[in-house]
């Protein structure tokens, strides 16, 4: 069974555990620090976010070149471009919110990455970081990136609301309708619903594949969603900046299309303007998961069909629960667990009434979390794999932020061409389909594992990029700044580059050849010494422990 | 939503185009049109290329009933989406084939095409992953390995053999997991020679040091009980590239030979067809052909690709995006089997020794919704090759008897393909074939 009862005590190894799982992981230094404070108040803070000081990451994110997009050019001969000033390389991020439409799906995954990197709010990141993988919505098709950054938004500022409310915002969120086709779904009259979105909502979203539903199911919540759509304001639309004779929406907001009128919003999702939106939503009732819902009228400030949707988690409750357990455990402790460890865990989110923040702490407290059997057990996804490297081997954000030009990670450069993420696995925001990317051990093939090498040699050999004429590292390293203490042993070098990295344990005959490989002879901590480091923490990060977290 | 007339506007030049792709592809071996010509007997060294219909495939959009009960049928059902037969190539019992499914007209009328209509399992799944697992499984309850992955693990060499199976896709398709045995995945033509792929712009210093102390730990078992299981699991995924990447079928620098191929494929520019829009058609499927000719020309020792061409869930969009998905896949089969014919390998021709089998998880709803079609059940799968008999195989679902959720019911199972190719394509022994299924199949007349 699933110990949820939480722990008591914890060591500097169970607060890397945790960094690892709930973060992107803790320097020595960070983890000490945090083993140094009870573990019950010590996670919460950590879920909650508070007792951190986010104002140094905010000015950062505000001003550090976390700016502009050098590729877009200025068309005085459309209306609505803007001329933007080009920032150059290695750090050209854009902004978010009202200029999020200016990205490119690259600098969108640079600027997720510079966030998941350095935000002291690393649970946050991660929490979106799952809820997108689990809500996965593709660029390929929304082609919208100011849509595309504003459900990753919503999946850090809800990502520990009730599950019943964040499945709402994802329901009528503008991405999602585009991605699942909710903005097709008519079923007015005889008009024979889109059942695209109320399949997958189910399957993909709250209960899992014929876990608790039928066929009829599914048609009668089509019919429930139809017409959930969205609407925009005419100063929304801009340019796309990569085809500047579209335009698309820098923002909107839901809006059932169900004949009524639609002011002060004057655009229709796909760009008409009228005063009133199309009627595409069902009359009458539905039935749905054994309960019949008027989905015409509306009370307690739900939207037209809300009330069905919300039945998901009343109706099927278990369910629900089960499938979210499966997910939570998969990403956070193991993809090994037991019937009755899953039963524990279903039973824990119910009585918790799905608050995923209740959820996330019982579940992150717990005895069963940091079981050692569960310690270095899942294979880690290549965006949180190279994040937290980057976390252990870059400067932090003090010192980053202070350099000139700022130590940052070529992140614009890291996602764009052939050392990419698409390559090791996990194209952020662009998954293939809409059930994301399966984890654990599928993150493993052939291909990931020869990109995953290519990201550590990116990671620890100081690999540089040229781009504008001017040559950039893609992850700017100093390596005596990885040593707080000058290593006097090749087993002092491997001790802390391993308390850095934190690979599962290596066998102890292949460290052996490491250490006689790179050190033939005397050491003595020179240049030469410094660069075999380098090579060791390559070996590290492409070696199988090292895919592990 | 786009209407015969204007698809007819957009084609514009549609008689210089269709007509002008056998003059492209007409040039080579034995593409073009013509008239039927016997299958080739099964080569000694066959190929077998497996293309991956991503998406559920509305098969009614491209082999549309064109006569008897299910026509009208279909008509009603399809109230805005049907296929007029204006727009068909008569196939015979009542089967029409889309013009827009390109280049297949043409291999139809060669009699290289088997096309089994009605593919399905007893027990269908109308979700994507679930079905997707099943088609991959060879199965009709989820669970264990991929029925080409089981083929590897009774197959390959155990210690060899690491190109014998492979994937131009990024991903590993359950389809292709074995036992012991997987697949590579191959997604470039160049990098395959340590350290080249490391590192863009700077020497690698100390090369084989790094190489060594990576396989020593490639080597290795890993000494903790909790991550022993992942460790392997990680360490089998990079052996399996360490050893590809260490092959010799690979030429000096890594990479195969620079191929330039016989024919124009889907995406080139002067391809004659293009979208409805007239922008060209995607080369996601014919860049995937283009690698496995190449691969295949440079004397690569692969028996079973594997490639995909995502896109066809059309719930909607559907008077769109499935032409243009039509135009993709058939153009680009076609091309292939035209360029492989300029490649000469000990064993014969290219085009000789490879069988194209495309699958999809699932057809879609006979009732069209407002602007297209949702899941179903009863496929379209299709094999051609010049050692397949051509024609239709399986039976034509009856429109008139759907079941409860207005899907066709299957008329063939799908594990019958997956027979009749593994011995008497793969030439495994009809026991053996029999093991691998679970069950023996009754085998389809087209090997």
């Amino acid at each position: 069974m699933a110990v949820l009862t939480a722990i008591s005590a914890w060591t500097v190894a169970d607060v890397q555990h945790f960094a690892r799982r709930a973060g992107f992981g803790l320097t020595p230094e960070d983890a000490a620090t945090l083993a140094g404070q009870a573990p019950g108040p010590a996670i919460d803070a950590w879920i909650d976010g508070t007792a951190l000081d986010p104002a140094a990451y905010q000015a950062a994110a505000a001003t550090a070149d976390v700016v502009l997009e050098p590729q877009i050019s200025a068309n005085t001969t459309v209306a609505g471009s803007v001329d933007v000033p080009a920032v150059q390389p290695p750090h050209p991020f854009l902004v978010e919110g009202a200029d999020a439409w200016r990205n490119s799906l690259n600098t969108a995954q640079a600027l997720t990455a510079w966030r998941m990197q350095f935000n002291p709010y690393a649970f946050q990141e991660r929490m979106a970081l799952f809820w997108h993988n689990l809500f996965a919505t593709g660029w390929h098709k929304v082609n919208n990136a100011a849509l595309m950054l504003k459900q990753y938004q919503t999946f850090r500022t809800l990502g520990l609301a009730r599950f019943d409310d964040l499945l709402v915002a994802v329901s009528q969120d503008p991405a999602m309708a585009l991605w699942l086709d909710s903005v097709l779904n008519n079923a007015a009259g005889t008009k024979v619903a889109n059942e695209n979105y109320a399949r997958e909502v189910m399957e993909l979203y709250s209960l899992g594949a014929d876990n608790g539903y039928n066929q009829t199911d599914i048609t009668q919540l089509a019919r429930a969603l139809s017409g959930w759509s969205f609407t925009y304001a005419e100063a929304d639309l801009k340019v796309n900046p990569a085809n500047p004779s579209s335009k698309y929406p820098a923002d909107a907001r839901f809006r059932v299309y169900d004949g009524s009128a639609i002011a002060p919003d004057t655009r229709l999702w796909y760009g008409g303007t009228a005063t009133t939106s199309p009627n595409m939503h069902a009359t009458g009732t539905v039935s749905y998961l054994g309960q019949t819902f008027d989905v015409t009228t509306t009370t307690g400030g739900l939207a037209k069909g809300e009330n069905a949707l919300r039945s998901i988690l009343t109706s099927r409750g278990a369910n629900c629960a089960q499938f979210l357990a499966r997910r939570l455990l998969t990403h956070f402790v193991t993809a090994t667990y037991s019937a009755t460890d899953l039963a524990d865990v279903q039973a824990m989110i119910q009585a918790a009434g799905f608050d995923l923040r209740a959820v996330l702490k019982t579940l992150l407290k717990s005895q069963y979390f940091f079981d050692p059997a569960n310690r270095f057990a899942l294979a880690e996804g290549p965006v949180s794999w190279t994040v937290r490297a980057a976390r252990m081997l870059c400067p932090p954000l003090p010192a980053a932020s202070s350099a000139t030009p700022p130590a940052y990670p070529a992140w614009r450069l890291v996602t764009n061409a052939a050392t990419t993420f698409d390559q090791a696995g996990m194209k952020l925001f662009d998954p293939t389909g809409p059930n994301g990317w399966k984890e654990h051990t599928a993150w493993l093939n052939s291909n990931t594992m020869r990109y995953r090498g290519r990201l550590a040699a990116a990671l620890a050999l100081a690999e540089t990029r040229s781009f504008s004429g001017a040559t950039y590292p893609l992850f700017p390293t100093t390596v005596t700044a990885w040593f707080p203490t000058a290593p006097a042993t090749p087993q002092d070098v491997l001790a802390r580059l391993t308390a850095l990295l934190q690979p599962a344990p290596l066998p102890a005959a292949v460290t052996a050849e490491w250490l006689a490989a790179l050190w033939p002879s005397a050491f003595a901590w020179d240049a030469a010494s410094q660069a075999k480091a380098r090579e060791l923490a390559f070996l590290i990060l492409c070696s199988p422990a090292g895919q592990l977290y | 939503m786009t209407t015969r007339r204007d698809f007819l506007q957009t084609l514009g030049a549609a008689g210089a185009t269709l007509a002008g792709l056998s003059a492209c592809g007409g040039g080579h071996g034995n593409g073009g049109t013509g008239s039927t010509q016997p299958p080739i007997a099964v080569p000694t060294s066959p190929i077998l290329v497996i293309v991956n219909i991503d998406g559920g495939n509305d098969w009614l959009s491209m082999l549309p009933p064109n006569a008897g009960a299910n026509l009208g049928i279909y008509q009603t059902k399809r109230a805005t989406l049907q296929i007029p037969g204006t727009q068909q190539t008569d196939l015979g019992s009542g089967v029409g084939l889309n013009t827009d499914f390109t280049g297949m007209d043409q291999l139809h009328a060669l009699g290289r095409v088997a096309w089994i209509t009605g593919i399905g399992m007893p027990n269908p799944n109308l979700s994507h992953f679930t079905s997707i697992d099943l088609w991959g499984q060879g199965a009709t309850v989820p669970a264990g390995n991929g029925w080409l992955g089981r083929f590897a693990d009774t197959a390959f060499n155990p210690t060899g053999d690491v190109l014998r199976g492979l994937t131009v896709t990024a991903d590993l398709p359950i389809m292709l997991k074995g036992a012991t045995r997987s697949y590579v995945s191959i997604t470039g033509s160049g990098g395959y020679v340590y350290p080249a792929y490391l590192l863009s712009s700077s020497p690698v210093a100390d090369a084989a040091t790094l190489e060594q102390g990576w396989a020593a730990a490639l080597a290795a078992t890993g000494p903790d009980p909790a991550s022993a299981a992942a460790y392997q699991a990680a360490a089998a995924a990079g052996t399996l590239f360490y050893d590809a990447q260490n092959n010799p079928a690979f030429g000096a620098g890594g990479s195969l030979p620079s191929r330039t191929p016989a024919v124009l494929y889907p995406g080139d520019k002067g391809y004659p067809v293009t979208r409805l829009n007239g922008s060209a058609l995607s080369s996601t499927l014919s860049s995937q052909f283009k690698l496995i000719a190449q691969m295949i020309a440079a004397g690569l020792p692969t028996q079973v690709f594997f490639t995909r061409l995502s896109g066809w869930d059309t719930h909607s969009n559907q008077a769109t995006d499935h032409p243009n998905l039509q135009r993709t896949l058939g153009g680009s089969i076609k091309a292939f089997y035209d360029d492989l014919a300029s490649i000469t390998t000990p064993s014969g021709t290219a085009q000789d020794r490879v069988m194209i089998l495309a699958y999809s998880e699932f057809g879609r709803r006979v009732q069209e919704n407002s602007s297209g079609t949702d899941h179903g059940t009863a496929g379209l799968s299709f094999c051609v090759g010049r050692a397949v008999k051509g024609g239709l195989y399986g039976g034509y679902p009856d429109l008139a008897n759907l079941d409860a959720n207005g899907n066709m019911k299957f008329t063939t199972d799908f594990r019958s393909l997956y027979a009749t190719v593994l011995d008497r394509w793969l030439g495994q022994a009809t026991s053996t074939t029999d093991t691998l299924l679970g069950a023996s199949y009754p085998r389809l007349g087209f090997l």
